[in-house]
């Protein structure tokens, strides 16, 4: 496998990782803005309103019937939240050549691709008016659907009150309110606005040589418009100096969801991050972890009960299912086992886990297409260059006492409860 | 070991049964990372009522669930400890009609496998230990009493089903766990667990004679019981309750509509059906089809609705199921275009192009060493060759797919369920 950062033109780049390994070859296209209130649906909005039809392709049924003659191609929206930055795309999923008797699949899903993205059905100067109707209904739907998966959002809740007045508060689908304004016509020019302005990222794997892929994707870049493609901004890491709070929600449910929501000032971007991360596991990253140990098994308080960072805001989440009446006992135990890492209570063995836990994690990312896409999207957005690999290098020389400092420079922020009725 | 060549696939499987009765399967993967290790036992949740050697057990439901939680108990402590000291990362999971335990690792290959063998192997439950895992299993069930998703299917099964076992959820109720002993786990686990009731798929950069060897180093010999599996009486093509609703708290109803259609016979024909039931499903309903186009320009369907095919021990069906703001408008029109499909028969090019996507995706899908194990080892169960699956794809003609569709989607047939928001 070889791994390639190239760039097409200024602020167009794209990651190009050659590999004969996969029976899948695959491609995307992301478009990366600034996370905002007033932004962030509609922008979302678009790829939905793209893949309802094209030139040659004008619905759904057209587009479907043309990935079934291409051996079960796929290809769909792509929007994803890192930090404080949206990207929004497409993605393409497609057989390698050398399963489907030799059709050129890569290039006629290029075409498809190409046509979504530069050849959309347009009427009166905007979008078409039905295909925006709807996928403004749909994408209403999704985002009021957020409440039916508690556990998401039960975090949903937290990071909206802990984060207020912060962009990161933004959900990755944005507000539904923000879409009332959204004509065929201002979202056709958003869209325009995107593809000469935003910074383009994309990310091909498969088998294609270089320059076959160097050259068909200079193709699809050279159509888009001309202009300035300012980076985007970085994430704001905060550390609000004020008293940890408590919210809490009830609701008709048969379990209650506590999470907990920490800052730190450590980011992807410090040379600290390694250890951070190696504490996040030890604490409540996988089935070796305090959380998974202390809190599940031994006290038997819920079935799942885990942490996780977001690397680019600087932000840690704890998130467990419990009884409502162990709300208590559960936040306790929660937060003590943060104290014992931050006076220093970890093992060698929990350290020598956690590290061979997240090693072996980053070197299977390296067999998954999608996780290499989206590594590689995350380091574009965060302005580094580094690996996988050499993310699971730097964390064979983390010492327990880095870790310590990592922990120490955690601090709890908010506590969103959400209850049951009758509690 | 047996070798067979897949050349169209590119795919090639050891295989050979070790005098214990274990079938080892190997798929070597070379240039990857990871290796994949999956030990599937054919027990699930739909197993509570059996005879084994003659004597009748009538085991709680949630038994075989219950048993995988406790089966990562070893006399010295958890396996999970021995996982992290070889950078392993393990899970398991039970289905209706198995159990499996797996780890993922991508160092240290032969400690992985003999932990996971040995842990398999290794009974070791006590009162205390089985008490204390109630609590964590009774917040598992709350969790996907809470989850609309889980919640609309299972009382489809519920409803369409009169007597098979697959009426009730798989992790039981908080209420039949209760009754769930040592001496209950010990019963099954002797009646299920023995060598010749289980398959280890090995896939990964791995030689398959040293897999073969370990697993015979590590696996010891174990007589099974004649076993007999009682699901109850043979199930009628008429559902049990053609309509079943309740409020839970979600944005917009959800629903899943079954058509209970007759079991294949075990073997080679279980999977000629499952194609047969999948481009059924794809020429009346999927994306492709002119019915999903209408339904979702029309609003009443979103990207979220799916279809399909679901066949196991002695039950199967065709099912479909979304969000939609009118689930018996849906249902209506399915029926209705079913009708019009049975008189005026599927178009051709479309089937064939089904056919061809249908193809591609099981291509696709070898990418996966998830998907790879668990197909090889269920598949094995009911008595046919995954790999051989292009064989099939000559079998199904778009005269069976007709006629499988017009004796399948009727109204007689089916039963929807409905989740309503509550309001």
């Amino acid at each position: 496998m070889t791994t390639e950062r190239i760039m097409l033109k200024p602020g167009v780049w794209l990651q190009y990782v050659q590999t004969d390994r996969f029976k899948t070859g695959c491609f995307s296209f992301n478009l990366l803005r600034p996370l905002a209130r007033s932004d962030a649906a509609p922008n979302a909005l678009l790829p939905t309103v793209l893949l309802r039809g094209c030139s040659g392709y004008p619905d759904m049924q057209a587009i479907s019937r043309r990935l079934d003659t291409l051996y079960g191609a796929s290809t769909g929206t792509l929007v994803r939240k890192k930090g404080e930055v949206q990207s929004v795309g497409l993605y393409a999923d497609f057989l390698e050549d050398r399963y489907a008797g030799g059709a050129p699949l890569f290039s006629d899903m290029l075409d498809l691709v190409g046509r979504l993205l530069f050849e959309p059905v347009t009427e009166n100067g905007g979008f078409a008016k039905a295909f925006v109707d709807s996928e403004r209904q749909n994408l209403e739907d999704t985002i009021a659907a957020r409440i039916n998966e508690k556990r998401s959002y039960a975090i949903h809740r937290l990071l909206q009150h802990m984060c207020r007045g912060e962009a990161y508060a933004v959900p990755r689908l944005g507000e539904a309110d923000t879409l009332t304004a959204v004509s065929g016509q201002n979202l056709l020019a958003r869209w325009r606005q995107l593809l000469a302005e935003a910074p383009v990222e994309l990310f091909y794997l498969g088998q294609q040589p270089r320059d076959a892929v160097l050259e068909q994707l200079r193709a699809l870049t050279d159509r888009l418009p001309a202009g300035e493609r300012a980076s985007v901004p970085a994430t704001r890491v905060l550390l609000p100096d004020r008293p940890a709070e408590t919210v809490e929600e009830a609701m008709d449910v048969t379990q209650g969801k506590l999470t907990l929501g920490l800052r730190t000032d450590i980011t992807v971007r410090d040379p600290r991050y390694p250890a951070l991360m190696l504490l996040n596991a030890v604490y409540g990253a996988g089935m070796t972890s305090k959380l998974f140990l202390k809190i599940r098994e031994e006290q038997s308080l819920c079935y799942y009960a885990s942490s996780s960072l977001d690397k680019f805001k600087g932000v840690m989440v704890v998130g467990s299912g419990i009884e409502f009446e162990k709300f208590q006992v559960a936040r306790d135990g929660i937060l003590g086992e943060l104290r014992a890492c931050q006076q220093g209570e970890i093992t060698g063995e929990e350290l020598e886990s956690a590290r061979s836990y997240l090693i072996s994690g980053l070197r299977t990312g390296c067999d998954s297409p999608g996780r290499l896409d989206d590594y590689a999207l995350g380091q574009a957005v965060a302005g580094l260059d580094g690996t996988m690999e050499d993310l699971a290098r730097q964390l064979k020389t983390v010492t327990k006492d880095q870790m310590v400092e990592a922990a120490q420079s955690l601090r709890l922020d908010t506590i969103y409860f959400l209850k049951g009725v009758q509690a | 070991m047996n070798r067979t060549d897949f050349p169209r696939l590119g795919e090639r499987l050891y295989e050979d049964r070790l005098p214990c009765g274990l079938l080892v399967r190997v798929v070597p993967k070379p240039g990857f990372a990871k290796t994949y290790a999956f030990l599937a036992v054919d027990y699930g949740s739909i197993d509570t009522a059996f005879t084994a050697d003659g004597v009748r057990v009538d085991s709680p439901r949630g038994v075989a669930h219950y048993l995988e939680h406790k089966m990562f108990d070893m006399p010295d402590g958890s396996a999970m400890q021995q996982f992290s000291k070889f950078g392993g990362n393990p899970n398991a999971f039970t289905s209706y009609d198995i159990t499996a335990y797996y780890v993922e690792c991508t160092d240290r290959v032969a400690e992985n496998l003999r932990t996971l063998l040995n842990f398999v192997a290794t009974p070791y439950f006590t009162d205390e230990s089985v008490e204390k895992e109630r609590g964590i299993i009774a917040q598992e069930i709350r969790m996907y009493e809470d989850s609309a998703d889980s919640r609309v299917y299972e009382s489809l099964f519920g409803a369409i089903f009169a007597h098979h076992p697959v009426r009730h959820a798989i992790a039981g109720t908080v209420e039949s766990i209760g009754e769930i002993t040592k001496d209950t786990l010990y019963a099954c686990y002797n009646a299920f667990y023995t060598p010749a009731n289980q398959v280890l798929c090995v896939v990964g950069d791995v030689d398959p004679e040293e897999i073969y060897r370990i697993a015979a180093e590590t696996i010891p010999d174990r007589p099974s019981p004649v076993l007999v599996r009682d699901y109850g009486p043979a199930e009628t093509m008429r559902p049990q309750t053609s309509l079943v609703e309740s409020a839970m708290e979600v944005s917009m109803p959800t629903f899943a509509l079954g058509f209970k259609t007759e079991p294949a016979a075990p073997g080679p024909d279980s999977m000629v059906q499952e194609l047969l039931g999948e481009l059924a499903a794809e020429c009346l309903m999927g994306e492709s089809s002119p019915l999903y186009t209408r339904l979702y320009e029309d609003g009443r369907i979103d990207a979220d609705f799916s279809c399909g095919y679901e066949g196991l021990k002695g039950v199967s069906l065709l099912t479909a199921g979304g969000d939609s703001r009118d689930p018996y408008a849906v249902r209506d029109a399915i029926l209705e275009e079913a009708q019009r499909l049975g008189r005026t028969g599927i178009d051709p090019t479309l089937f064939e192009q089904l056919k061809r996507s249908a193809f591609g995706r099981r291509i696709r899908g070898l990418d996966s060493f998830e998907s790879i194990c668990y197909r090889l080892c269920a598949y094995h169960f009911e008595g046919v060759e995954y790999l051989t699956f292009p064989e099939v794809f000559a079998q199904v003609t778009l005269a069976r797919v007709e006629e499988f569709l017009r004796r399948t989607v009727t109204e007689e047939r089916s039963a929807l369920s409905v989740i309503r928001p509550r309001s």
